[in-house]
């Protein structure tokens, strides 16, 4: 059954990814259909998150496994959030893909629940992964309002039109769709640190461990900070702060790939 | 003979501006022409489309030989005396099928100066209300120019034949619109006073832009500029402190030198914060910096860089017209499908006559030779024997013709067309 819903949510995103083809390439007739099945897919996942919670547990959610269903989830509910107000379908094609990605290697990493150690389960740990998780899926959509920005920019400068860049929205409401998001991003992103430290403080009674994505999530924060500060202080704006904003995830998603497996830390299941 | 659908009239093809505007029908003189129309009596249903790039008289008619004559006649009547020269070399005349496909294309902007441009279909639209006001509309135009709407519309979302900005001014907007989300909040800084700046100035305001400086040389004619599209005037030797509130700047001073640098402009984004510019150089020599375009966050398009939007944008439409063309074929012919099966009935009267006919004759050459000897009974058999034959050869025919009376079925025209040549019924 939870196999079942997995495998439908998995599905039902990639035909919103496919549908994002049809939008690009055959326009409006098909503009409201990608931003629907989305929302369908999202509506599954939800079914499918709830049914673990009640079987496994909220805590679960912190297992790699879980962690990234409920990591696209939010991302997802995001971006509808952000369709609804900005109308901003081509984000979806970024997305769509991505929550696919995220349901299918979520199928392939299995569901692995009680890894967690019953002393571990406070409700500290679904309050912090909460909030990692929604700053970290904000600020990913941040990185994707980015590159839409760089693409539209690039194509303007130098002064090639293509029937493409029309789905594209101008530049002057990505970059404060950008300014938003990490208005948003960066504050949640904040509590998630203060919240997963507090729990480790409570824990292992340290707060800091210089754990590896400890140390990647605050070179991230620093960065996204000095952006926030020069952005409401020195004007930083369009290219550039799309830039840095990319940088900044790419901060964050190098840990997210690479980090669990080189350097295997309590965020990598290893609660020692 | 059944009625067909023709056209006749020249276009921005066939005739030049000066044969075109000899014939243009006055907007108030239509409904009067309608009528003079109809009086001829082949015409059995018009309508008059008069637009700058084209004169063209739709009608349904009867002997559509003679009708293309006297439509071309009634045409040339429009002309002033002084024009001697016939009006025949330009005017084309298109009949059934083609007919169709011509109103079709020209509803669909496939037949337009600029292959796309929106504004024909309300044109037509309105011509056809006229003729629909003034009763020379049936049931074949009126089927014929609702057809038509709905094949521009089929068109204009199934290709992209009407996307691409193809004007300077419309590709500059649509530019803009690239970079700002909105204009009611944009400050416009037009520099020279030239024809060229007044139309993109009057565009953008129609675009929403709300404030306008404008600067010149002679500063009367900024003066005077400024007043007609409601902007504020500015001394040109002052016009780079307030260059840092203008958001688009449009150059079109007709002086060889440079106005603008790209230092200028640095310095003036670091003043606003980096906000966004959108440097449009309109003019015949060009006023702002080349190098402007590399500064973050500044846009600079010139006249040539416009053009060859321009260039892109109309090869487009090129390739999304062939796709027009096709769905233009699909719909002429269920239109034609639609024509034929109109001529059903009659075809089963004719049909019926013609075997009558022949009927007749034959038992009259019989009856004045080798059956004159027969008594009155056998003469009513003789009938009756006939008159059931006939029925009988007929009766299948017939009821395939009766059957399937929808107006898509494709078998029945074929059938209609084929009696109508097998039994040689054309023209009765």
């Amino acid at each position: 059954m939870d196999t079942l819903f997995l495998k439908l949510t998995a599905f039902t995103y990639l035909i919103a990814a496919g549908s994002f083809f049809l939008f690009l390439f055959r326009g409006e007739i098909f503009s409201r259909l990608p931003a629907l099945l989305l929302l369908l897919g999202f509506l599954i996942h939800l079914l499918l998150l709830v049914s673990r919670v009640f079987q496994d547990g909220f805590a679960a959610v912190a297992v790699t496994g879980y962690a990234l269903l409920f990591y696209g989830w939010l991302m997802v509910g995001i971006y509808l959030l952000i369709q609804l107000r900005y109308r901003l379908t081509i984000l979806g094609g970024i997305v769509a893909p991505l929550a696919f990605l995220v349901s299918v290697s979520s199928l392939a990493l299995g569901r692995g629940a009680n890894e967690i150690p019953p002393g571990l389960q406070s409700y500290w740990l679904p309050v912090h992964v909460t909030l990692a998780f929604l700053g970290n899926a904000v600020l990913a959509l941040a990185f994707g309002v980015s590159s839409i920005y760089l693409l539209q920019e690039r194509h303007l400068k130098h002064k090639k039109m293509t029937a493409l860049m029309k789905r594209f929205p101008p530049l002057e409401s990505l970059d404060r769709l950008n300014y938003i998001l990490l208005v948003w991003g960066f504050p949640l992103m904040t509590l998630g640190i203060i919240t997963g430290s507090l729990w480790a403080g409570i824990h292992w009674g340290n707060y800091w461990s210089w754990e590896p994505r400890q140390i990647s999530s605050a070179l991230a924060w620093l960065l996204y900070g000095a952006l926030l500060h020069a952005r409401l202080t020195a004007g930083l704006r369009g290219k550039k702060a799309a830039i840095l904003t990319m940088f900044g995830f790419c901060v964050v998603l190098g840990y997210f790939l690479l980090g669990d497996s080189l350097f295997p830390g309590r965020h990598g299941g290893r609660f020692e | 003979m059944s009625k067909d659908i023709l056209i006749v009239g020249l276009n921005h093809r066939s005739a030049p501006i000066e044969v075109r505007e000899s014939i243009a029908f006055e907007n108030s003189y239509v409904r009067g022409a309608l009528v003079r129309l109809r009086e001829y009596p082949t015409v059995e249903e018009g309508v008059i489309l008069s637009t700058c790039n084209r004169v063209e008289v739709v009608a349904a008619a009867r002997d559509c030989e003679t009708a293309s004559k006297e439509i071309g006649a009634f045409l040339g009547e429009q002309r002033a005396q002084r024009h001697a020269e016939s009006l025949d070399r330009h005017v084309y005349v298109y009949q059934g099928p083609d007919a169709v496909r011509h109103l079709f294309r020209v509803a669909a902007s496939l037949d337009s100066m600029v292959v796309g441009e929106p504004q024909i279909l309300g044109q037509l639209k309105q011509y056809y209300d006229a003729a629909q006001q003034a009763g020379t509309v049936g049931a074949i135009l009126h089927r014929l120019f609702h057809r038509s709407f709905s094949v521009a519309k089929r068109v204009r979302s199934e290709t992209g034949i009407g996307s691409g900005a193809v004007s300077v001014s419309s590709i500059a907007v649509d530019l803009a619109k690239r970079i700002f989300d909105r204009f009611d909040d944009k400050t416009v800084m037009l520099i020279g006073a030239g024809k060229m700046g007044d139309l993109m100035a009057r565009y953008l305001q129609s675009n929403g832009v709300r404030s306008m400086m404008v600067t010149n040389r002679t500063f009367d004619r900024a003066v005077e500029l400024a007043e007609k599209i409601h902007g504020s005037p500015i001394r040109f030797e002052d016009f780079p402190r307030y260059l840092k509130l203008a958001d688009l700047v449009i150059g079109c001073a007709g002086s060889p030198d440079v106005v603008i640098d790209a230092g200028t402009v640095e310095r003036v984004l670091r003043e606003r914060k980096q906000k966004a510019m959108f440097f449009i150089d309109i003019g015949d020599r060009r006023n702002f910096d080349p190098k402007i375009n590399d500064l973050d966050n500044v846009y600079l398009y010139n006249m040539d860089d416009l053009r060859s939007v321009a260039e892109d944008n109309l090869q487009e439409r090129a390739s999304e017209a062939e796709k027009a063309e096709a769905i233009v074929q699909e719909e002429v012919q269920s239109f034609i499908r639609w024509m034929g099966s109109l001529d059903r009935v009659p075809m089963i009267t004719a049909l019926r006559q013609h075997f009558e006919e022949i009927r007749r004759r034959e038992i009259d050459k019989s009856l004045g030779g080798g059956l004159k000897d027969l008594s009155a009974q056998q003469r009513a058999a003789l009938d009756d024997l006939t008159t059931a034959m006939i029925n009988k050869l007929l009766h299948a025919p017939i009821s395939q013709l009766k059957k399937n009376p929808n107006d898509d079925d494709e078998d029945t025209t074929l059938y209609v067309a084929a009696l109508k040549r097998l039994f040689d019924l054309e023209g009765k």
